[in-house]
């Protein structure tokens, strides 16, 4: 083996070590390359790409649901509106039944109040024309009784001071 | 003056071998060998030191790097269609070889790799070895033999010849350019000391003798542009366009594939 000649190969020619050895580090230089250059960077582009997609696919989304939820709100909202709407007039409604009722109860408690009223004065007045009766027929016994000096006795003229202070009675009616 | 166009020096020769084989196997390294490795293992440590810390939020380094190899995949793309784009990798790595391989010429330390017709032959190879492994594997080697048949069977010889003219024409383009580009340099750098020799040949022997040839400075500067930064790149850019289009032309899209194998298929 020599070392370091000072000789040149043909300008124009093939050498098959130095083919092979173009091979070899094409090779290597291959696997190399694709381990540590292209896949890394290949990846990462891809993997930024997608970030990107994924990134404006959700912003659409988004906004589309956000399109949906206002649409949605809306119309509930002018739901809403309705319904308070009957809320109201059913309330209404109700006060206003509500109030008939009351006045009725308290029309009828007060005719039936005035009704008892009536019947307690007239059982008062018959009353006291019994008293103002009995009291009367006395008087006129113990007038009479003086007048005929006799003892009128009460149970046997009862009931002709009766007749009597009935025919006044009337008359005074 | 003396211009002398060589090859690669040689490194190492084994005697036994060169006595067998001559200069086809008896010189295993090379100036080109040494060029080739320092290529490999300088894009592996770059490679390294670019990916290291990869991050969604890129740095200046990160996005230059990107945009490259997005430029790789599109390009790969456009060729091959987006059912070969696992072809990327390779072909951005034969780019990167070749361009690096080119432009390490210009140190004037180290050879170019793709000066050397076994480096670019070598690559043609590989392509023509991808083209009829894909299209023995996507059509079978009944059909792939048959197409050389087509359109008529008078062709054969022609479609045979014009299937190994593509790697020979490949390599020696690459080679020639690349190759040629340095002994142009060569040429002129030689051409400018003479320049400078006859401007100042006015000046006594002596000092003529160790006068330094004033117009090398500078000047080649401007045609390495072209023929070193341009050429390299047109050439990787050729060299990596063919074997996309016609590594491309073996892998048809899925569905123009004939239904014959679908063992094939699967594998993939």
């Amino acid at each position: 083996m020599e070392w370091f000649l000072n000789e040149f190969e043909a300008f124009v020619g093939v050498n098959l070590w130095t083919m092979l050895f173009a091979w070899v580090n094409l090779l290597i230089l291959y696997l190399f390359l694709k381990k540590l250059l292209f896949k890394p960077l290949k990846d990462m582009i891809d993997s930024r790409q997608k970030e990107i997609d994924d990134m404006y696919e959700d912003a659409e989304s988004s906004k589309t649901k956000a399109a949906e939820l206002k649409c949605e709100y809306e119309e509930k909202l002018e739901h809403a509106n309705e319904e308070s709407e009957e809320i109201l007039r059913t309330a209404v409604r109700r006060a206003q039944l509500k109030e008939e009722e009351i006045l009725r109860d308290a029309n009828d408690k007060a005719a039936r109040t005035v009704e008892r009223a009536h019947e307690q004065v007239e059982l008062e007045k018959k009353r006291i024309i019994n008293e103002v009766k009995n009291e009367v027929s006395g008087m006129a016994i113990g007038i009479a009784a003086a007048v005929i000096e006799r003892d009128v006795s009460e149970s046997e003229h009862k009931e002709l001071i009766d007749s009597f202070i009935d025919t006044i009675g009337e008359s005074d009616d | 003056m003396d211009l002398s166009v060589n090859g690669p020096k040689i490194i190492l020769r084994v005697k036994k071998l060169y006595d067998a084989f001559g200069n086809i196997l008896g010189n295993p390294i090379t100036q080109t060998t040494v060029s080739l490795v320092i290529v490999t293992v300088g894009l592996i440590i770059l490679s390294y030191f670019v990916t290291r810390k990869l991050t969604k939020r890129p740095g200046r380094l990160q996005v230059v790097a990107e945009k490259l190899v997005n430029m790789l995949y599109g390009m790969v793309r456009d060729t091959m269609g987006e059912h070969n784009l696992k072809f990327a990798p390779y072909i951005g790595t034969l780019f990167l070889s070749s361009i690096v391989g080119t432009l390490i010429g210009t140190t004037q330390i180290f050879r170019s790799t793709t000066a050397d017709l076994s480096v670019t032959a070598a690559w043609a190879i590989v392509t023509t070895g991808m083209v009829w492994y894909n299209n023995i594997k996507n059509f079978g080697f009944g059909a792939w033999l048959k197409g050389f048949t087509e359109p008529i069977v008078v062709m054969t010889p022609m479609n045979i010849v014009s299937e190994i003219a593509n790697p020979v024409s490949m390599a020696f383009r690459h080679f020639g350019n690349v190759a040629g580009g340095s002994v142009l340099t060569a040429l002129i750098y030689g051409a400018l000391a003479a320049v400078t020799h006859a401007i100042f040949s006015w000046l006594p022997e002596t000092i003529l003798a160790v006068f330094p040839p004033l117009f090398q400075i500078g000047i080649p500067a401007f045609l390495s542009i072209y023929f070193d930064l341009f050429s390299g790149f047109v050439q990787a850019l050729v060299f990596s366009l063919l074997t996309m289009v016609y590594v491309g032309g073996a892998c048809p899209p899925p569905e123009e594939l004939p239904v014959r194998d679908k063992k094939a298929k699967n594998e993939d």
